[in-house]
């Protein structure tokens, strides 16, 4: 493979080239109430080439059929010849690496047989279904991956990378009449075979929370004071600060830019926020981004102050800083641009009994189905919420969904407990098209001042 | 290709089903109002279906150099811990004509997809404002066969070209998007149409207003209709019935929905995303109402969930390369005045004139992330307007709209005259009454 990828590289006659191919073994066993839905392993293989003539765009070719490499080097040149830029694009500096990575296996999943997989997702959707005549339904599924990438580019790089990947999830229905709840486990790592095993109390408890939202009241709608659990703080950083901090975002767009401006107050000076790809460990984690950079710690917001963002090489040159090994691509259909790894909220002080004792009303709001945001704008979906009473957690409540203004948001948070984790979830985040990309949250519990919760509006 | 991995699975299992696809895509970037990008795409795979002691398992693989009998091996395995189901595949079956490819997309070139973008650009820039766009063709060729015999092919072309303008005014960011996909190159008319879609909304989103608040008439646009919509799709899909998370799962025939509103599901609208003649399991297409005046008609079902509901196959299988084919919509059609847009568009289809206070909703944040069984949505409004005494007073930010489709479909305010395609949907405006507005 690397003769053959240094032999596309030579023959190529653009300024830049980088080539990227990927092979990846995967299986999936679903089941859906007790009916296994689906269980099968997958082959795919594909490459990626990208080039650059100076003052010429990019020109890029993605295919399934490797034989075909020399030609897509060839028409990814003439397509970026065909592409004529006034202000030429430019690649930050990155010291060229060459480097053999395998990521510990834990327990080859390729090793494992069909069988056993079905065996193991088969127990924890047991495991949900065991809890109530009222869940209706269930899913649950196991699917794990080890893709094998070569990555080389025309200024030395040479990198050969092997990751595994493992992720399980579960739904639980739970059904009254007319009322449906459901319960979320995802558990997402970038681990092997033996990460897997006992894991079933994490979809015990989302089959029974799901029962208990039957009798739960929706939410009244309004502002409160809000405590947001370190699960969904995380999600909220990603989604509603981490999206912004992606210098493509901003590098073409002068208003942007100003909005953006680095020394800028985000928040209060307890507010610590970051990025770091090279945390050992997490579904984020790798050690060189899809162009060869090197992964990193990257400080985005420093006791309140916006110190930082994450650049790809070409963002990084237009503004004049330094690449932080944040771009990513999902698979060799995609090219790589600006993205999060693993992000989170910085640890604070303080029990999480501390940060609600002088709440009289407010509601702690728990766990993720899911976050969208459009620029400042951004909503939540929590899995479930408690109401604060007089300093202590009260009665369970549904429908809780969190929506606001970002800028307004993080101005708001006002205490950060020191309970940090990092949530190993799957799932996975989307951008211009390129879903799910593995990523990790992380965030201690959070006290936001006051903030919208969705629901039935008050009469 | 389906003959040879077919042919392989001869023998090795009792009966087999297999669909191939190729697609070969152009297209370029302009970001910041530049051209940035080019890129071809070439892409190809294949996806096997086994049944073997009675039992179903499934393969897919891009590797199409390998030999068809890894494949046949892979899928065989996954039959021995596969369900054990009476799935019949079809035999061979006229197919409906159908418009799916356009030859002039076909021999689109390069520059065509340039300047196009380029024109677009010119367009939509103005002043603080950064326009992104983008433009591109493909064409993809199908092929589907099965051991009883069945064998269909088609080639489908898909053109789109997108549009988002970004205007950011201190910490107040207005995005406005919109797109066109068909299987044809948009005519002028149709560009034409997409540039003052934007223009239309950004303009009117330069003032901002206080958002309204208590349970307000609100107009949802056709693509601010997606909330609502969400939950008819998930419980008129056979398999969602039949696992019990329906909650039309016992309506058939009975009125559930205002008695002017239809939604229909039509594979065959000529040269339409989800336009095919056979789907990816050999079943010909036809024309499907899922809700006809308010009642509820039929549900979806491909293969697999029509074997377990000891029914038929409506024709709705989709299938990728990896994993196992499942059940989806085509092209989705919603009716209800009876027309279908003709002529130019008003921005609200006419709906605003007997509104007193109100909201009229193009975008919401975290569509699909609710409680999409029970029927209730909660979404922050990512683009909405407040409509005054009859028009259009400004946008508005920081506000919240929640309901239950299932309430507020029973009592349609009114059909806007503004029916258009978005992407595989065809949907106007609809006012809906009642509907919970929250706000700072």
């Amino acid at each position: 493979m690397r003769d053959r990828l240094a032999g596309a590289l030579r023959a190529s006659r653009a300024d830049y080239t980088e080539i990227r191919l990927e092979r990846t073994w995967s299986s999936t066993v679903a089941f859906q109430g007790r009916r296994l839905e689906t269980a099968t392993a997958s082959e795919d293989q594909g490459g990626f080439v990208r080039v650059l003539h100076h003052g010429h765009g990019w020109g890029i070719a993605s295919f399934t059929s490797l034989d075909r490499l020399p030609e897509m080097v060839r028409r990814a040149g003439e397509l970026s010849r065909a592409v004529r830029l006034d202000e030429p694009i430019r690649l930050a500096e990155v010291a060229p690496t060459q480097a053999d990575v395998a990521l510990d296996l834990d327990g080859d999943v390729r090793g494992v047989p069909l069988a056993d997989k079905k065996r193991l997702i088969e127990g924890y959707n047991g495991a949900m279904l065991a809890v109530s005549d009222r869940i209706v339904d269930t899913q649950a599924s196991y699917r794990d991956e080890v893709s094998e990438v070569w990555y080389v580019n025309s200024q030395g790089t040479a990198l050969h990378e092997v990751r595994p990947e493992i992720t399980l999830a579960g739904v639980a229905i739970a059904r009254r009449d007319g009322t449906i709840e459901k319960g979320l486990e995802s558990i997402g790592l970038r681990r092997g075979w033996r990460s897997a095993d006992g894991r079933a109390a994490g979809f015990r408890t989302v089959a029974e929370r799901a029962v208990a939202l039957l009798d739960a009241p929706r939410v009244t709608g309004g502002t409160y004071p809000v405590v947001l659990d370190p699960e969904l703080a995380g999600v909220f950083i990603h989604e509603a600060f981490g999206h912004l901090s992606e210098a493509d975002f901003v590098y073409e767009n002068p208003q942007a830019r100003e909005m953006m401006t680095l020394g800028r107050r985000f928040g209060r000076p307890v507010l610590t926020v970051g990025d770091n790809g090279a945390a050992p460990g997490l579904r984020g984690t790798l050690p060189f981004d899809d162009e060869g950079t090197p992964t990193q710690d990257s400080v985005l917001i420093k006791d309140g102050i916006l110190v930082g963002r994450l650049h790809s090489r070409e963002t990084a040159a237009r503004m004049g800083e330094r690449p932080t090994g944040n771009a990513r691509a999902l698979s060799y259909h995609h090219a790589p641009i600006v993205r999060m790894t693993n992000t989170y909220i910085a640890n604070g002080r303080g029990s999480f009994e501390e940060l609600i004792k002088d709440i009289r009303l407010g509601v702690y709001a728990c766990g993720a189905f899911g976050g969208q945001t459009l620029l400042e704008n951004f909503s939540f979906t929590a899995a479930f919420g408690r109401m604060i009473r007089d300093g202590a957690l009260a009665e369970l409540v549904k429908d809780v969904v969190l929506a606001g203004n970002l800028f307004q948001t993080l101005d708001r948070i006002e205490r950060i407990a020191g309970d940090f984790r990092w949530n190993q979830m799957g799932g996975g985040c989307g951008k211009g098209g390129q879903f799910p990309l593995p990523v990790t949250e992380g965030a201690p519990h959070v006290r936001i001042e006051e903030a919208l919760i969705g629901g039935d509006v008050a009469a | 290709m389906i003959d040879r991995v077919l042919a392989a699975a001869r023998g090795r299992s009792d009966a087999a089903d297999a669909m191939w696809q190729a697609t070969e895509r152009t297209a370029v970037s302009f970001e910041a109002g530049r051209l940035k990008a080019a890129g071809v795409t070439e892409e190809a795979g294949v996806n096997l279906r086994v049944v073997h002691g009675g039992r179903v398992g499934v393969a897919g693989t891009t590797r199409l150099d390998a030999p068809p009998a890894d494949l046949v091996e892979r899928a065989l395995a996954s039959a021995t811990l596969g369900e054990a189901l009476p799935l019949v595949f079809p035999g061979a079956a006229a197919a409906p004509a159908v418009a799916t490819a356009d030859e002039r997309a076909v021999a689109l070139p390069l520059d065509a997809l340039v300047d196009t973008g380029r024109a677009l650009v010119e367009r939509l820039t103005r002043e603080r404002c950064q326009v992104n766009v983008a433009v591109e063709r493909a064409v993809s060729d199908a092929a589907v066969g099965s051991s009883a015999g069945a064998r269909g092919g088609y080639r489908t072309t898909a053109v789109s070209v997108s549009a988002d303008v970004t205007r950011i005014a201190g910490d107040d960011v207005l995005m406005v998007s919109d797109y066109y996909a068909a299987s044809a190159p948009p005519t002028a008319a149709e560009l034409d149409a997409l540039v003052e879609s934007i223009t239309t909304r950004l303009e009117l989103g330069l003032a901002i207003v206080a958002p309204p608040e208590g349970a307000l008439p609100v107009i949802f646009t056709p693509p601010g209709l997606a909330a609502v919509l969400l939950p008819l799709e998930h419980a008129l899909s056979g398999k969602t019935v039949l696992q019990g998370s329906s909650r039309l799962a016992d309506q058939l025939g009975a009125t559930v929905f205002d008695e002017r509103f239809s939604l229909t599901d039509d594979p065959l609208a000529p040269g339409r995303p989800g336009s095919r003649p056979l789907d990816d399991e050999g079943v010909p297409s036809a024309t499907l109402p899922l809700v006809e005046r308010g009642v509820v008609r039929q549900f979806i079902y491909d293969l697999e969930t029509a074997a377990r509901a000891a029914t038929r196959s409506t024709g709705h299988g989709h299938r990728g390369v990896f994993g196992k084919p499942q059940a989806g919509y085509t092209n989705l059609i919603v009716a209800g005045s009876g027309k279908r847009g003709a002529g130019s568009v008003v921005f609200g289809g006419g709906l605003l004139d007997g509104i007193r206070d109100g909201l009229l909703v193009d975008d919401l944040i975290g569509v699909g992330q609710g409680n999409v069984a029970g029927g209730a949505f909660s979404h922050p409004v990512a683009l909405a307007y407040r409509v005054e005494r009859g028009r259009i007073t400004g946008r508005v930010k920081d506000a919240a709209v929640a309901g239950n489709a299932y309430d507020l479909l029973k009592r349609i305010g009114g059909f806007g005259s503004d029916g258009r395609w978005l992407g595989a949907r065809f949907a106007p405006s609809l006012l809906l009454e009642g509907v919970s507005v929250a706000r700072r």
